[in-house]
């Protein structure tokens, strides 16, 4: 039997379209304002910048006290590998939690 | 003369005296005396305050002495157990093996922690009654050896019903599995070698799937369907930072046993030529270990696969990350045929409200019988944090929405589009109340249900 391959473009699809969209108007339309004051570019980002840009796109950010200092250096390992993190990047990271970490 | 002498020398002396200025004393004020006293007093009073300050700086001292000699007396004690120390591992090392194997290191310090997440569900499919679905509970066990090592397992224990024909009391089955036991070794900064039931990074689903990341409950089709979600064997991964503002290039590249085969044969069906027997094609199984307890592969090579990822922030919650993962090897026993994957992932956010992601795959196997199969398929999710609108609404502003559209095709005559709309409503951080409505569209021999109505509270820990 052969089958024939039927092409579907279904309403979902379309609404889903529409659905990124709206999020990405809403998006743009909210953002801040782009900064006017000049940024020096080759300034490091800190632990706290990089615990924002890795690990929020997953989850949201956890709080340095939710784990102690030995807790956090394990899970930051196995963020390390889970999500493919730079060893500086994930170093820098976990000085960032383990400063304010629970007892 | 004796006595002229006499007249004289008083006659001199009483005219000095004359001539000699009137009496000191006699210039200095009542007022001078009491300033001048004043001053001898304040310094009989500062005389008679370090008088104290060097009596107490005297006890002081005679305590420092004493702390000095306990302390010296520690010095002796500490270099005592030091020789002895010595003169131990000397003796150990004499009846040690020429090549010892290296310790964890005096640093090492082990430590236990427990991750994971818990669902509970509810839903309801159309046409049928609703009910709580299922209870989850998925713990990962780190255990971290030293800064190096890290030996973790994730396990998923659910309570379902047992299902069976009505009315013939099935009861609940609890399932406990293995999600993945994998040990990291980061060998360097650059390169993690891990081995074990590793999530196979075909794509990003399968790695950040835990019930409180994902937002939408039911897994995409094509990662539930179509690709392996964890293979036994080994693995290298790692990460290179380009410049300062956080980007990367990410790699993993393994080897596992990879898929196998329900039967044996390279047949598409379990049954040759019966769709309705079921796809032949097992693409989790084949652990090394098989029913007799003999260990080997089931087919004579293992797969490989791999993956490139590219990472860029251009400021935090703005970011844009692609990939590009596949795998290859032998499904059937016989070795006679491959079965290959490739996987496009691509995620963007866009401030800490917005972000779309999604995974295109397409896999193709040889069969004996229904020549080369080939399994597709993609989904796209968008979701919205309505905070990012500002109402300043307490329950508005902890809500997200969520959706998504799924296409499968199995390759065997199944095709299905679903489009999923939810939402996402953060009780915390960790603890998320979700609800989805699901449209299916599915048809062919092996079509799913209908639609399904879900509510899921999952909680992160």
């Amino acid at each position: 039997m052969v089958m024939k391959k039927q092409k579907v473009i279904s309403c979902g699809s379309w609404m889903l379209v529409g659905a990124c969209l709206i999020g990405l108007g809403l998006s743009l339309a909210y953002a801040a304002p782009p900064e006017t004051k000049k940024t020096d570019t080759k300034k490091k980002l800190t632990g706290a910048e990089l615990y924002a840009i890795n690990c929020n796109r997953c989850h949201p950010e956890r709080y340095p006290t939710e784990f102690t200092s030995a807790q956090w250096k394990t899970i930051v390992i196995h963020m390390r590998v889970r999500a493919n993190l730079p060893a500086a990047q994930a170093k820098l990271i976990l000085k960032y939690l383990q400063e304010d970490s629970g007892n | 003369m004796k006595m002229r002498s006499i007249i004289l020398s008083v006659a001199a002396g009483c005219a000095m005296g004359l001539l000699l200025p009137p009496r000191a004393t006699a210039a200095v004020s009542d007022d001078d005396f009491n300033a001048l006293k004043n001053q001898v007093q304040q310094l009989n009073d500062q005389v008679q305050e370090l008088k104290r300050e060097h009596q107490q700086d005297g006890v002081t001292h005679n305590e420092d002495q004493m702390k000095i000699q306990q302390l010296q007396q520690q010095v002796g004690e500490t270099q005592m157990l030091a020789t002895n120390a010595a003169q131990k591992a000397e003796a150990v090392s004499k009846v040690q093996s020429a090549y010892p194997i290296p310790a964890s290191g005096p640093g090492a310090r082990h430590n236990f922690t427990m991750a994971g997440d818990a669902e509970v569900q509810f839903g309801k499919t159309a046409g049928q009654h609703s009910g709580f679905a299922l209870a989850d509970f998925a713990p990962i066990f780190l255990f971290r050896a030293n800064d190096n090592i890290l030996f973790e397992a994730g396990f998923d224990t659910t309570l379902q019903n047992a299902g069976g024909p009505p009315g013939t009391g099935g009861g609940a089955n609890t399932t406990f599995s293995l999600s993945f036991a994998q040990l990291d070794y980061l060998w360097n900064d650059y390169v993690t070698v891990v081995a074990g039931d590793m999530l196979l990074p075909l794509g990003t689903y399968n790695e950040r799937s835990a019930g409180w990341l994902t937002k939408i409950p039911d897994a995409p089709l094509l990662d539930d369907q179509l690709l392996p979600g964890s293979g036994v064997g080994v693995q290298l991964r790692g990460a290179v930072p380009v410049g300062d503002n956080g980007q990367s290039l990410t790699y993993a590249v393994y080897g596992v046993n990879g898929p196998g085969s329900v039967t044996g044969s390279g047949s598409a069906f379990q049954t040759p030529g019966d769709p309705a027997s079921g796809a032949n094609l097992d693409l989790g199984s084949n652990v090394g270990i098989l029913g007799d307890g003999t260990q080997q592969n089931l087919h004579s090579n293992p797969s490989g696969g791999g993956r490139i990822g590219w990472f860029y922030p251009w400021k935090p919650h703005y970011d844009v990350e692609l990939g590009l993962s596949g795998q290859s090897g032998e499904w059937d026993d016989a070795g006679n045929h491959l079965w290959s994957a490739a996987v496009l992932d691509a995620a963007v956010h866009i401030g800490p409200y917005f972000e779309v992601k999604g995974e295109y795959a397409n896999t193709w196997y040889g069969t004996d019988d229904a020549g080369t199969v080939h399994p597709h398929g993609l989904w796209v999710q968008a979701a919205y944090k309505l905070a990012g609108l500002n109402l300043d609404f307490p329950v508005v502003n902890d809500l997200e929405l969520v959706n998504r559209y799924d296409h499968e095709n199995d390759g065997l005559g199944t095709e299905t589009d679903r489009y999923t709309a939810g939402y996402v409503y953060y009780l915390t951080s960790t603890l998320l109340f979700e609800g989805d409505y699901e449209f299916l569209h599915s048809r062919g021999p092996a079509a799913l249900p209908s639609n399904l109505f879900v509510l899921q509270l999952s909680y992160g820990f």
